[in-house]
């Protein structure tokens, strides 16, 4: 089978992605669920790069024109929840260092008493 | 019934000072959370010999108030109010705001600034963002249409309403989720005629008009948070 560079690169990119992916579930810092999950994003992305066919058949079924279409859309899906999920964290950590200032405050105010 | 101020302040050296003993002649104690600000506040507030708290580092006027408001429940407050620091709130305004919590009438009291009292230098903009805001408020949070000023930051509560209402946001959507958070409760929520006074000062450090999306995207992510 011949490939092309960027399949090449493409495909050395993901396997790095796996292989950090289970690096970091050994380390306990990505439960196994969430290893999977991502798993199962980097083979899916790996089938495309190595049978580009297989995203038009997504295409068709989802109804889009054509299969770089599909990955795009995917993409930019995937994107955008994964940027709203940082967000998120990023919102849980503000609200966490705040209670951490709070009872600083408290615990200070308390003291001067 | 003891009545506790809350009044949080950031950067706030220069008017502190003349807040703090105006409204501690209407409450029986008044406690000053300064937000990390950079400037003399803590001192100029100690000074003023009323309880100071300080927050590290900044973290907003929705957490000063959080700090404050359990800084006077651990003290005894009966009722608690919420005063802001840069003396735009009519400290002659705070009995009336107390007196239907006193009398047993209500739980929580906000100050309306759209309820017949002509606030003094509100600029258009910012009625018509406030307005904006009440729209937003009814039909994206569920706010009755009741509440003439969802974003007032003058309120007073007893102290089973300051146990009960839960607020997270740190920051300006406090407002929003505090009240939305008392209206859907069994507590009894009025809002009073209140004065209010703008200057150049006041509108340099109050809600600009992209404060609305970020105060709208703050209450997003507060929905999903737990």
């Amino acid at each position: 089978m011949n490939m092309l560079i960027i399949q090449l690169i493409l495909l050395a990119g993901l396997l790095a992605a796996l292989a950090l992916t289970w690096r970091r579930a050994r380390q306990d810092a990505l439960t196994r669920r969430a290893a999977l999950l991502w798993s199962l994003l980097w083979i899916g992305g790996a089938v495309v790069v190595l049978r580009p066919e297989t995203a038009n058949l997504f295409a068709n079924l989802v109804g889009v024109g054509r299969g770089t279409d599909a990955v795009l859309y995917v993409a930019v899906i995937v994107l955008f929840y994964l940027l709203f999920r940082i967000f998120l964290r990023l919102d849980k950590l503000d609200r966490d260092l705040t209670k951490l200032v709070r009872r600083v405050a408290l615990d200070e105010h308390e003291n001067r008493k | 019934m003891k009545v506790v101020a809350v009044i949080p302040a950031y950067n706030e050296a220069s008017r502190i000072a003349l807040v703090i003993p105006r409204v501690r002649s209407r409450a029986d104690e008044v406690i000053v959370v300064d937000d990390g600000s950079l400037d003399d506040t803590f001192s100029v507030a100690q000074a003023s010999g009323v309880r100071v708290l300080r927050h590290a580092i900044n973290r907003g006027q929705g957490a000063a108030l959080k700090t404050g408001t359990l800084c006077a429940l651990s003290i005894g407050a009966d009722v608690i109010v919420h005063v802001d620091a840069d003396g735009q709130h009519d400290p002659d305004g705070l009995l009336d705001l107390i007196a239907p919590i006193t009398r047993g009438e209500a739980d929580v009291v906000y100050g309306s600034r759209f309820m017949g009292v002509e606030s003094e230098g509100m600029p258009l903009m910012r009625r018509c963002l406030l307005m904006a805001g009440r729209v937003f408020s009814t039909f994206a949070l569920g706010i009755p249409r009741r509440f003439t000023d969802p974003q007032s930051g003058l309120r007073a509560m007893n102290a089973q309403a300051a146990r009960s209402i839960q607020f997270h946001q740190d920051r300006k959507a406090h407002c929003s989720e505090l009240l939305r958070a008392a209206s859907r409760s069994s507590l009894r929520v009025i809002e009073i005629p209140a004065r209010v006074t703008y200057t150049s000062e006041t509108l340099a450090k109050g809600n600009k008009t992209m404060d609305a999306l970020d105060i709208a995207w703050q209450l997003l992510l507060g929905a999903f948070q737990k």
